[in-house]
């Protein structure tokens, strides 16, 4: 088809592409065209801004902290974080996810323990899932006896040359170090002020050398279980 | 910050700055104009989520894009605008699920838009003069014109699906779209010369 001496279709195919009820075979031979004519590719800018300013009359609405900083993320703006500062990496979506999986822990810790002679008082408790949200594990901070309690979920595999440790994150993202695993299946390690203090939002299994991560206060291993710290 | 849309000459040095790689004038363009391309994108999605995503397309491919812009050809705001539509569109065609088609909200949307400035809410004031003057000549069309040019647009439906939507012949609606499209022409070159 030959376009360059009909004027009204010109008009006619620029507007129709610009709003985007041209389609198919006559789109993509439009775009050839649009290479080559430089009066062709004039009239779709002119109906650019005829139409596209439509979009306008929607209402505005800023858009959430998050969106921006995948932005940056994904064009390398934001500063480079060790691995396993996933909370920072991560960014306000991992919340989400966290807060059904500690909701769920809750009910199934509370009607676990109900059983129980002398009844603990849990204080705090939370269910670290995997990276496929699946729950490997539950934590839970009993002021009554000043212990917290860790067991491992029996379908989870963990290998016998390493060591589990257990980490409190704060919300300005400093780690603490709670303790270790011994057997890599259970633990009840002395409740610490600083691992229930209300700066306290996420808890955290990374994988360590034997015997525990040689750096005191941050992981060296991946983290390979997380969840947040609820308050009950 | 959004006041900075009713002067394109600001934004036009923003992307200029943008294509040499400055960040700080990347942050404040996103800030001028994201909430408008956010409307624009949860117009077209329905979903916050998916809203998101296409603004984060969107502002990615700004970033690469901005030292290919040409201002003489588009606006800045227009440029932006056309690139958050396609990623829109993109995740649009992804979805399983339609999403709703609301012809009344459209009608809502251009009343409000062809409404006396000063009388409007804040954000309609903060309207580009483009976009009021394209709301008062979409005013002039007849209301099914009107529709099916916007359904075409917020929902990028074809004319054979306007047609479904409208239960007209696709003869009939391609006939409109081309009218209006040719009235709408008319109106705008009329109020630029005026």
């Amino acid at each position: 088809m030959n376009i360059q001496n009909n004027p009204a279709l010109r008009e006619k195919l620029a507007a129709e592409y610009v709003l985007g009820t041209l389609r198919g075979g006559a789109r993509r031979r439009f775009e050839r065209w649009l290479v080559t004519d430089a009066a062709l590719r004039n009239a779709v800018a002119a109906w650019q801004s005829r139409i596209v300013p439509m979009a306008e009359w929607s209402q505005a609405m800023p858009p959430p902290a998050r969106v921006w900083n995948g932005i940056e993320r994904r064009l390398g703006f934001a500063r480079a974080v060790p691995a396993w500062q996933f909370w920072r990496i991560e960014g306000a979506r991992l919340w989400g996810s966290l807060a059904v999986g500690a909701g769920a822990a809750a009910v199934v810790l509370a009607v676990v323990l109900a059983g129980r002679v002398q009844e603990p008082q849990l204080q705090q408790v939370a269910t670290l899932l995997d990276e496929k949200a699946q729950p490997a594990l539950v934590v839970a901070a009993d002021a009554r006896r000043a212990r917290i309690d860790v067991r491992v979920a029996d379908n989870v595999k963990m290998p016998d040359d390493r060591t589990l440790q257990l980490w409190a994150i704060t919300a300005a993202g400093t780690t603490r170090s709670l303790g270790i695993l011994p057997d890599n299946r259970h633990a009840s390690l002395r409740l610490d002020q600083r691992a229930v203090g209300p700066d306290v939002t996420l808890l955290a299994i990374s994988l360590e050398p034997k015997g525990g991560s040689p750096d005191p206060n941050a992981p060296t291993g991946p983290v390979l279980y997380k969840g947040a710290w609820v308050r009950l | 910050m959004t006041q900075d849309l009713d002067h394109p000459e600001q934004l036009r040095r923003l992307v200029a700055a943008v294509a040499l790689g400055d960040r700080a004038a990347f942050r404040r363009l996103y800030d001028a104009t994201s909430a408008k391309l956010f409307g624009f994108a949860l117009r077209i999605l329905r979903k916050d989520e998916l809203a998101e995503e296409a603004l984060q397309d969107a502002f990615v491919s700004i970033w690469h894009a901005a030292a290919g812009y040409q201002p003489h050809l588009a606006a800045p705001q227009t440029w932006m605008t056309t690139i958050v539509r396609n990623k829109a569109l993109d995740i649009l065609r992804r979805q399983d699920d339609a999403v709703e088609l609301d012809a009344q909200q459209f009608d809502t949307d251009l009343l409000l838009a062809m409404q006396d400035p000063a009388a409007g809410p804040l954000d309609r004031v903060q309207m580009t003069d483009d976009a009021r003057a394209l709301a008062h000549c979409m005013g002039v069309l007849e209301g099914r014109q009107r529709q099916a040019i916007g359904m075409a647009y917020f929902h990028d439906l074809s004319h054979s699906e306007v047609a479904a939507q409208l239960s007209l012949p696709i003869g009939t609606v391609k006939t409109w779209i081309r009218r209006g499209l040719e009235k709408l022409k008319t109106c705008l070159s009329k109020r630029e010369a005026a």
